[in-house]
């Protein structure tokens, strides 16, 4: 059976792929390398599943390439490719964000109509919630975004959730609460904490700190989308967190504990875009596709800065 | 490593969309159509029309 994941060279397309050669499949990569983050960082993503003889990469823009032909040799879909970043999708920036997360998308869907596509796994956000109204949240709670990126990811899951219902094609969303470990983005939280502790660096705290996010270790992401590839509904959003929620200060801390040394923190004006509180409700998931996270905060944050010390000069 | 051959199948020019065909050193895929040449790079195909390059210029 040939996969096919989108964004490969990513955080999370990466790892995906690796799990999916390790279970046996053959993967078809596609990565266009947009510019959001260094090309170096994705090239040293990719290490590990460019030797694998099961694995065939692609450079190329879903807008660009063959789709149909591509599609033909596809039995499912992993759909990672997105333009991330819910501070930078504001003002002109919008534009890529329509036409990557909500167009690129939409060009998949569609080259999947004449295609015998077994699943579509749409990779979905929990900032298409925004600041919820009640904690944890649900898939039922009100879809509110508080930022332009979540609006294109909230788009894009409408219209995976579409062409099941028009064009009965497979889809599920999963909407992925802050993921993190080996390889995150270096826009991203945890990777700017840990390597700021390990420089001596400052790092910048966004409001007041208190602010607190459901995380999830990617290898749990990753599981997921195994779990839904197998057994998810067709149709259907699930959220995918790490099972409980802390406060941005207390991972401080941890790194802190880790790491051995202080952090030096520098308190700065709330982003806007930026919810106030994640915590997933992930009862759906588990009914429906036995999905449990298996690494908790502590695990996790030592994983990820074990793998971080030994890679620090990819960032720089 | 030589290119896959089912990889070619299933690949064509990114802006015609015609077919494309391995050039004899296996140095990347021409579009005899738009006269471009896509390079392959470290076995991977680089499948973009910003970074092909006109044949006039390398033949």
């Amino acid at each position: 059976m040939d996969l096919l994941v989108t964004g490969v060279a990513g955080f999370i397309g990466s790892h995906l792929a690796e799990r999916l050669l390790k279970e046996g499949f053959q993967v078809i990569g596609l990565d266009s390398f947009l510019d959001y983050y260094p090309k170096k960082i994705k090239e040293n993503n990719l290490k590990g599943l460019v030797s694998d003889n099961k694995f065939t990469f692609i450079e190329g823009s879903i807008f660009e390439l063959n789709l149909k032909e591509i599609l033909k040799r596809v039995d499912a879909i992993f759909h990672q490719a997105a333009i991330p970043g819910v501070r930078a999708s504001w003002g002109k920036e919008f534009n890529k964000y329509i036409e990557n997360n909500i167009l690129g998308t939409q060009v998949l869907l569609e080259a999947c109509k004449d295609a015998k596509i077994k699943k579509f796994i749409y990779a979905s956000s929990s900032s298409v919630y925004g600041d919820a109204d009640e904690l944890p949240i649900k898939e039922t709670s009100a879809t509110k975004p508080v930022s332009p990126y979540g609006v294109s990811k909230l788009a894009g899951e409408h219209l995976a959730t579409l062409y099941y219902k028009g064009y009965d094609i497979s889809t599920v969303s999963l909407r992925y609460f802050t993921v993190y470990g080996p390889r995150q983005r270096p826009d991203m939280g945890f990777h700017k904490f840990i390597t700021a502790i390990l420089l001596e660096k400052e790092i910048e705290i966004y409001g007041t700190g208190d602010q607190t996010r459901d995380f999830t270790f990617i290898d749990d992401v990753v599981e997921a989308n195994l779990q839904a590839f197998i057994k998810g509904k067709n149709g259907d959003v699930y959220n995918v967190g790490g099972g409980s929620r802390i406060a941005l200060i207390e991972v401080i801390k941890i790194i802190e504990e880790i790491v051995g040394r202080k952090a030096i923190l520098k308190y700065v004006e709330h982003q806007r875009g930026d919810a106030q509180h994640t915590y997933a409700d992930i009862s759906k998931a588990k009914r429906d596709f036995g999905y449990t996270p298996r690494v908790d905060i502590y695990e996790g944050l030592k994983r990820h800065y074990d793998w971080l010390k030994e890679n620090l000069d990819v960032y720089r | 490593m030589p290119i896959d051959e089912k990889l070619l199948e299933i690949l064509a020019c990114p802006k015609c969309k015609g077919d494309i065909r391995l050039k004899d050193d296996q140095s990347g895929l021409i579009c005899d159509q738009c006269k471009l040449l896509y390079p392959i790079k470290d076995d991977i195909p680089i499948m973009l029309i910003d970074e092909a390059i006109k044949l006039e210029q390398t033949e």
